[in-house]
């Protein structure tokens, strides 16, 4: 017969608050197998856990329930007290009465019988509850960081510094990311490249750095410790040993493409460097608009590279490799804003988006760094900015703010004013969000100092009109319509998630919030986990963030990711699948839905007629098994039962609250 | 008295006794005449002198596919007779791991649909003492005289609803394919049950699944039912109550459904099988057109190697729980 235990904790008035404690409490003392019943205010307190401790070894119980809150809050914590007095830790059940029960109702006469059948159950499932153990698992002591802008590279650096090989893996030619694309950062206004350009360098020339550019994940299989990854390394169609980077193949490249560093508004050639300071320098033949892979002719790239660096023939590569941990900092895109007719982007030159404004500023952008209209090359007399363009928008865009848009902008004003004194700034604003240090006194000065005009409202029509755009919109503030004749209008689009980002997320195996952002696991207390153990996020791909976020982020990534590397040995799963082989048909099923290749079929034998008879016969690696549970439910024949959550333990459960009034 | 081609059994007989007599295979499983002439049972010849029984004629409904499982343990080499359902479910068995495709040979019987013997009774309104079929008309011989009826009228359910007569797997084809079936009316009564209220087709069902004997032939003669121990017979846990009482008779049906959703090949096995007429087809129909509703069109069966959609994830596969 089982000694049970039950505890019931107050939570101060989470749980009490809705739910009858002393009622709960008499009520598990008739529950079959329960020798002992106690509550108390907050059981994951010292003393909370103490009385637990307490009463496992004064009246000798071998099960404990415990009602609180989820088992994702305080399971680990339950167990480890149960431990501590010698029972062991899979011998504790959580029933949860505060998510599942008092939150979500309004009064006792509700929240008390479901508290009362909720912890039924969980004593029901504790009497059939069997000690487990988890298996030790091996850490491969190599990072991989997918995503090469300024989170990953930091977040790889740290990694690196604390002695850890990293692979870090970015889809386009160079290293670099977003940042790269900037001109000045808010609010002390470094030079972006002059700020990153030593990390991007230091990233390529560290021992523990491997840098994978214009490379893809393609497939990640495993779990913590032993991730087994293939990414796609595309073919450059240079050989990186040779190639010294001279430049000559894409100053003779006679074909052009619409380059992606510039936000299209400038065109590259179809052998290229993103950018002057590129790393690794060196090129890539875009094969789509290539001359030579489009008609099979030209060559002159392989005719001029003085080392013969070009290769033609070169293939995409996969590279499997096998990592202890994952960390994700692919970043952002901007919102295209022609879903705003009312805006017109799209319909003339001179109306840009910020990302795109910011490279006219950039001494190697479309306009060597003249602030000019790219409609005639005239230098701007008036530029309207536009906010919150899909940020902010229930209706049409994104319930979010973007968080970067009111200082760029203000840092756009500024900038445009010390390049061209005589140009006029005007602000459209909703609100002016300048939270961050220094971040006020920046954007107060671009309003003082530097003539911004901000007016508070909104725009409701750009049209050209002979040789401007005019700007029609709403000052809320004196209710008066404005028009203003803009030589330029600069929309400060929203920051949204890369449109493959779910695809990715599926691939790793991390969710995404409703806007395909990824998922933390806790958004206080474990900000840069996933609820995948061993995957990690940092930076914009997580929400909208500055620079200065992200590379907090990125840091307390890599911390997070070194203490995993750090251990030799990690806790496996205790939970996992086992086969009942005598039972199991061999249909493999279940071998087709494990996400984690942990079941084989086996042959086995059987006596048959006197004879031995061969069959195969489905089995469980319990190593790899993560008890996800898939192969339990596919099974018709219930030959297969997870450790911890058995058919038995769960219909028990069931019937505990479906028999029983 | 209901022999429908001579011709076509001498071909079918010629072929197999070579395989046979030639140590090809060492069992073939075929038909042979039952106790009544609109009966034709399962025959199982090893020896010359047993494929004298051989028959095929309109009464060969039963599917031989499912005899495998057994027969395989005892022999090495085994021939079938199959007709385009017994074909594909012979693939189900694939699929399932459940046979081994080089110890079987298949025949193939492309099928013009076997015949309802109760319809024969009710057109002929007399006692029908044998059948001769001629250019797709079926005359009933009776005391009285005889009758002549449309063939397609006579059709067992499961062939009315059949797409693939011919036989979509086999190592030899032995008469004349006839094509893929067009069915319009596959999901009609379906369709008529889903418009239904609940309460409606709670009655329904509740009516017909009383009757239930819980004889299971139904799962004996169903191809997608190949567990070693099925749920019902399990002690531990007891899945299933052993009353006999509505609600009991609905877990069974209704646990076997869901154990064929996106693997039953339709083949209306279960529904012949079954002594008491419960229209089992159209829970299992019921399922295949929800599959095919949410997870676009699946035929089971068809092949080996497209994998059944509740096997395979992809990412545009409705998530009715998503929060978008």
């Amino acid at each position: 017969m089982p000694r049970t235990g039950v505890f019931i904790c107050h939570c101060g008035t989470n749980i009490a608050g809705t739910v009858d404690i002393e009622k709960t409490v008499k009520a598990s003392r008739s529950f079959p197998g329960v020798v002992h019943a106690d509550d108390y205010r907050y059981l994951c307190s010292e003393m909370g856990q103490d009385i637990i401790k307490n009463a496992i070894k004064d009246n000798n119980l071998d099960r404990v329930v415990v009602g609180t809150c989820s088992p994702r809050m305080h399971e680990q914590t339950f167990r480890k007290a149960a431990s501590e007095a010698g029972l062991n830790p899979y011998m504790v059940e959580v029933a949860n009465i505060r998510e599942h029960c008092s939150w979500v109702h309004r009064n006792m006469d509700e929240a008390t019988p479901k508290a009362v059948a909720l912890v039924r159950a969980a004593a029901a499932k504790a009497a059939l509850n069997d000690p487990l153990e988890a298996p030790a698992i091996e850490v491969e002591k190599r990072a991989l960081v997918i995503g090469g802008g300024i989170a990953g590279i930091q977040t790889a650096l740290d990694i690196a510094e604390a002695g850890y090989v990293v692979d870090l893996v970015e889809r386009e030619p160079s290293i670099g990311g977003r940042m790269a694309q900037l001109e000045k950062t808010f609010p002390t206004l470094d030079c972006s490249a002059c700020i990153l350009t030593p990390k991007m360098v230091e990233a390529a020339q560290h021992p523990n750095i491997n840098l994978i550019t214009y490379s893809e994940v393609e497939e990640v299989k495993g779990f913590v410790g032993q991730f087994d990854v293939k990414i796609r390394q595309k073919a450059r169609s240079i050989d990186p040993v040779k190639c010294t980077g001279c430049g000559i193949c894409y100053e003779k490249c006679p074909a052009k493409a619409p380059s992606e560093f510039e936000m299209g508004r400038a065109k590259r050639k179809a052998i290229y460097v993103p950018f002057p300071q590129a790393v690794p320098n060196i090129p890539v033949i875009d094969r789509e608009n290539c001359l030579y892979f489009k008609k099979g002719r030209c060559q002159i790239c392989a005719k001029e590279c003085p080392p013969q660096a070009v290769d033609y023939e070169q293939q995409d590569e996969i590279l499997e490799r096998r990592y202890g941990v994952i960390v994700v900092a692919t970043g952002f895109d901007q919102l295209d804003p022609s879903i705003y007719g009312e805006y017109g982007y799209g319909q003339h030159p001179d109306i840009l988006t910020g990302l795109e404004f910011e490279r006219l500023f950039n001494a190697s952008g479309p306009t060597a760094g003249k602030v000019v209209r790219l409609s005639d090359g005239k230098p701007p007399k008036k530029v309207v900015f536009i906010q919150c363009v899909g940020s902010r928008d229930k209706a049409r865009g994104m319930n979010y703010c973007s968080k970067i848009c009111c200082m760029y902008t203000a840092k756009q004003a500024l900038l445009l004013k010390e390049k061209l004194p005589d140009a006029k700034s005007y602000v459209f604003y909703i609100d002016v969000r300048t939270a961050g240090k220094g971040y006020e006194e920046f954007q107060r000065r671009a309003a003082e100092e530097y003539d911004v005009a901000y007016l508070r409202g909104q725009v409701g029509k750009i049209f050209p009109e002979n040789d401007y755009l005019v700007v029609r919109g709403v000052d809320s503030l004196s209710g008066k319509t404005i028009e203003i004749n803009a030589d330029m209008v600069v929309l400060a689009a929203a920051a949204i998630a890369r449109s493959d980002a779910t695809e990715l997320g599926r691939i790793v195996g991390i969710n995404s919030d409703s806007y395909k952002f990824f998922n933390e696991a806790h958004p206080k207390l474990k900000p840069v986990e996933t609820h995948t153990a061993g995957i990690f996020i940092a930076g914009a791909c997580q929400a909208p963030k500055d620079i200065p976020d992200t590379v907090a982020q990125a840091g307390a990534a890599a911390v997070k990711a070194i203490g995993l590397l750090s251990k030799e040995l990690l806790k496996g799963e205790a939970c996992t699948a086992e086969v009942n082989q005598a039972e199991c048909s061999g249909c493999l099923y279940c071998e087709a839905v494990c996400p984690y290749n942990a079941i084989n079929p086996v042959e086995i034998e059987e006596r048959y007629h006197g004879g031995t008879l061969q069959r195969t016969v489905a089995e469980v690696n319990p190593s790899l098994c993560q008890g996800c549970g898939s192969c339990t439910v596919i099974c018709r024949s219930g030959s297969i039962n997870l450790r911890g959550f058995t058919n038995e333990q769960i219909l028990a459960e069931v019937d505990a609250i479906c028999l029983q009034r | 008295m209901a022999e429908r081609n001579v011709d076509e059994l001498k071909k079918i007989r010629d072929v197999v006794s070579q395989d046979l007599l030639g140590g090809r295979i060492d069992l073939l499983l075929g038909w042979e005449k039952g106790h009544y002439w609109w009966q034709s049972r399962p025959l199982f010849a090893a020896r010359e002198e047993d494929l004298e029984k051989l028959t095929w004629d309109s009464f060969c409904a039963v599917n031989l596919s499912r005899y495998l499982l057994e027969e395989l343990k005892d022999h090495q080499k085994v021939g079938v007779l199959v007709k385009g359902c017994d074909s594909r479910a012979f693939n189900r068995l694939l699929q399932d791991n459940m046979v081994k495709r080089e110890q079987v040979i298949l025949y193939g019987l492309p099928c013009p649909g076997m015949l309802d013997y109760k319809l024969i009774v009710h057109y002929a309104e007399a006692e029908p003492v044998g059948i001769v079929e001629q250019n797709g008309q079926v005359v009933i011989k009776t005391a009285a005289g005889e009758k002549t009826a449309d063939r397609q009228q006579l059709l067992m359910e499961k062939c009315r609803g059949c797409l693939y007569p011919d036989p979509v797997v086999y190592d030899q084809l032995l008469l004349e394919p006839q094509g893929v079936k067009e069915v319009e009316e596959r999901f009609k009564s379906i369709e008529e049950l889903e418009s239904l209220s609940d309460e409606e087709r709670y009655a329904y069902w509740e009516k017909e699944l009383s009757r239930c004997l819980r004889c299971y032939a139904c799962r004996q003669a169903c191809p997608y039912c190949s567990c070693r121990e099925c749920f019902v017979e399990q002690e531990n846990p007891r899945w299933q109550g052993r009353a006999y009482q509505p609600s009991e008779n609905f877990m069974f049906h209704l646990i076997r459904a869901y154990h064929g959703v996106g693997r039953c090949i339709d083949c209306g096995e279960c529904q012949r099988a079954c002594p008491v007429d419960i229209p089992l087809q159209e829970l299992n129909r019921k399922l295949i057109k929800d599959i095919n509703e949410l997870y676009g069109h699946y035929e089971a069966g068809l092949d080996n190697e497209t994998e059944p959609p509740l096997l395979t994830y992809r990412p545009d596969d409705p998530a009715a729980f998503s929060e978008k």
